[in-house]
């Protein structure tokens, strides 16, 4: 493993059949807190599968904390911690005892797995409920009892596939501040796939975008902030189309979402540009500012970006499936 | 104020009559002029009242995450927490794969059912000399047909109580896991498909051979120590025993199999128990009709049981019921686990961790 990276791969591909899910990716992951963005389909999925060592790649290499990811997956999986999106805990037992047999499923003796069981439900805040059956739970305790189920062994990295999936603000607010203690205390790995972007700038320092099979960004998120345009945002009232027209055939790049405009900054003239616009077009202006792109506005606008870029699914066939040189 | 005696001229002016002085004992009680004056304690005056002491602010719950640096332990370790898990299940409540109060209850009777012919054996020992007692051994006691019916018998064994027992059993071993999502619980540790599967098998069949094997063996053993048999008798008798301890071995084995297929095919426990039920019931169901029809046994190679009992037969040395060759029994026995294994495993390999 180069020194500072949990997770190398260098031209992973994988194919299901015919279909490439994984396209000859090289990807290099250091420690922090890493968001995995990406629509659906994207292969997110078998990313995760091929770096917990689930499913053999169809070509190429990786690691992770330095075990070969295609014959040393026992050993990845007992030092990673894994939080699935969807319900996967057993109804009828109650949260103590799901969170120990999770511990010795990953080679804890009883005994130890059950004094840490004890410590990570009080640590997701689940003390006072650990002897009530999973039945009963909440969306929100059950996400936190598979959070402790992940971290029952204190994991190297930890991978969270949507921890906040049907959560409300309250319990949404602890399970992020909880992932981001998990880095920060426990010094570990988080992989967090969620596709609430302010979920992921809550809690990671580092993106990594999947698009269409591709690692397309991989890198700090005040990085790519950097990357995008700057825009001044602005509030019309009266007339906005005819603002956004004038400001189109005046040349400016424009992004609307109703009464709103957020125009690109091209030089330090843009300001009087549109204000002069407004005037010839007697809309009101009323408020102008310099907007901040969050990480939702980032991710559209390289997904905008990308989707002429990146390849299709046809594109992505080879000679070998489709039978044709 | 200390116990030095105060000095009078110290003392405020407090108006008191000439002859009467205040002292330091009066003012270290606190006492009021009224008292002084009159004697008018109330007989609390060595009382001290309780009061809470200011309390500093505490933390209800205060998050620390504790890091954990023991040892991991290897393979068998793993493997042997998800076989107690399913096997303590059925004898403790709390704590370990649940099973319905109903299912335990079952299993209890079912077995305590098995064990009768213990009891019988023992009262014929009991009234030794009769004509009931021979009756009763002739009825219970070791001989190749009963140790042949013990576990191979069709009524009531393997009509009410082994394939019941196997339903109750093996019903959500992995139904529940595909219902439940709990697979992931599984593959996202270094548990193996293989180590899975075979340790959910193992567990299932466990509770079967305790149930089945264990009583047949009960039986065997109480006859031997309720009639004082010797050496002898246990040398003549043994190889017919163990001709039917492996017919036993070789009907859990294949119940587990066709139990534990059914159950990785579908979300729902029920369906892996009737769907059993049917398979056992049903086929010796169309194969008797067949028989009474066309009078040939062969199609009772459909019948898992059947092709059990025509096994077991041929291992404890007793005449068949079945005109067909032995070897298409076991060709059948051999299809059917087979089949069985290959399905599960094949059902297996399906189970996600992560979903697309």
């Amino acid at each position: 493993m180069s020194e500072g990276f949990v997770i190398e791969a260098r031209n992973l591909r994988k194919m299901y059949g015919p279909h490439l899910a994984l396209d000859d990716v090289d990807v290099q992951i250091p420690r922090g807190a890493i968001g995995i963005l990406g629509p659906n389909g994207a292969g997110k999925s078998t990313f995760f599968k091929c770096i917990l060592g689930l499913i053999t790649t169809t070509s190429g290499e990786g690691n992770v904390l330095g075990y070969d990811i295609k014959t040393q997956g026992d050993l990845i999986r007992s030092r990673i911690g894994y939080m699935p999106e969807y319900d996967s805990l057993d109804p009828d037992l109650n949260a103590i005892d799901q969170v120990r047999y999770a511990g010795e499923l990953i080679g804890m003796n009883p005994a130890a797995a059950m004094q840490r069981a004890h410590e990570v439900l009080e640590y997701v805040g689940l003390r006072d409920q650990r002897y009530r059956k999973i039945e009963s739970f909440s969306t929100g305790m059950k996400q936190a009892t598979k959070l402790a189920c992940a971290i029952v062994h204190d994991p190297e990295i930890l991978i969270c596939d949507e921890p906040t999936n049907g959560l409300d603000q309250r319990s949404r607010e602890f399970m992020l501040n909880t992932l981001r203690r998990t880095v920060d205390e426990g010094r570990g790995t988080v992989l967090m796939s969620s596709h609430v972007m302010d979920d992921v700038q809550e809690v990671c320092d580092r993106v990594v975008l999947i698009h269409k099979g591709q690692i397309v960004i991989n890198r700090p998120i005040t990085d790519l902030a950097d990357q995008i345009e700057r825009e001044v945002e602005v509030v019309i009232w009266g007339g906005a189309s005819k603002m956004e027209e004038a400001l189109i055939s005046n040349g400016q790049k424009v992004r609307r979402m109703g009464r709103v405009m957020r125009v690109t900054i091209e030089d330090e003239n843009t300001i009087d540009r549109i204000i002069s616009t407004a005037a010839k077009s007697e809309v009101q202006i009323r408020e102008l500012r310099e907007y901040e792109p969050d990480l939702e506005d980032i991710f559209l606008l390289i997904m905008d970006k990308l989707g002429a870029r990146v390849k299709g699914t046809s594109e992505l066939m080879t000679s070998d499936h489709t039978g044709v040189d | 104020m200390s116990a030095e005696e105060p000095k009078t001229d110290d003392l405020p002016d407090q108006g008191l009559p000439e002859n009467q002085t205040s002292t330091s004992t009066d003012t270290e009680l606190g006492q009021t002029r009224m008292e002084v004056a009159y004697g008018a304690g109330d007989g609390d005056d060595d009382a001290k009242a309780i009061v809470a002491r200011k309390a500093s602010m505490g933390v209800l719950y205060e998050q620390i995450y504790r890091p954990w640096n023991g040892e991991l332990g290897p393979r068998w370790v793993r493997n042997y927490a998800i076989f107690r898990h399913h096997v303590y299940g059925i004898f403790r409540g709390k704590g370990h794969r649940h099973y319905n109060p109903f299912v335990r209850l079952s299993i209890l009777v079912i077995f305590l059912t098995s064990l009768t012919p213990i009891a019988m054996i023992f009262l014929s020992v009991t009234i030794s000399g009769g004509e009931g007692s021979d009756w009763l051994n002739r009825m219970w006691g070791v001989n190749r047909y009963n140790l042949w019916g013990q576990v191979l018998g069709y009524f009531p064994r393997n009509l009410c109580m082994w394939p019941l027992l196997t339903a109750l059993v093996v019903g959500g071993m992995i139904s529940d896991d595909r219902k439940n999502g709990t697979s992931a619980i599984y593959f996202s540790r270094p548990v193996t498909r293989a180590d899975y599967t075979a340790m959910k098998y193992l567990s299932s069949a466990v509770v079967l051979g305790f149930v089945i094997v264990f009583s047949y063996m009960l039986y065997y053993t109480s006859a031997i120590v309720f009639n004082g048999e010797g050496w002898a008798y246990l040398i003549d008798t043994l190889p017919i025993f163990l001709g039917g301890l492996l017919a036993g071995i070789l009907l859990v084995i294949t119940y587990t199999s066709i139990g534990m297929a059914l159950s990785s095919v579908s979300q729902s426990r029920f369906f892996a128990a009737i769907g059993f039920l049917a398979i056992i019931f049903g086929t010796k169901v169309v194969a008797l009709m067949i028989e009474l029809i066309f009078q040939t046994t062969v199609f009772y190679i459909l019948s898992p049981y059947d092709s059990l009992a025509h096994l077991g037969q041929w291992l404890v040395g007793i005449p068949a019921n079945y005109e067909h060759s032995l070897a298409l029994s076991i060709i059948s026995i051999l299809l059917y686990n087979a089949a069985s294994i290959g399905l599960l495993v094949t059902r297996v390999r399906s189970l996600e961790v992560t979903r697309e």
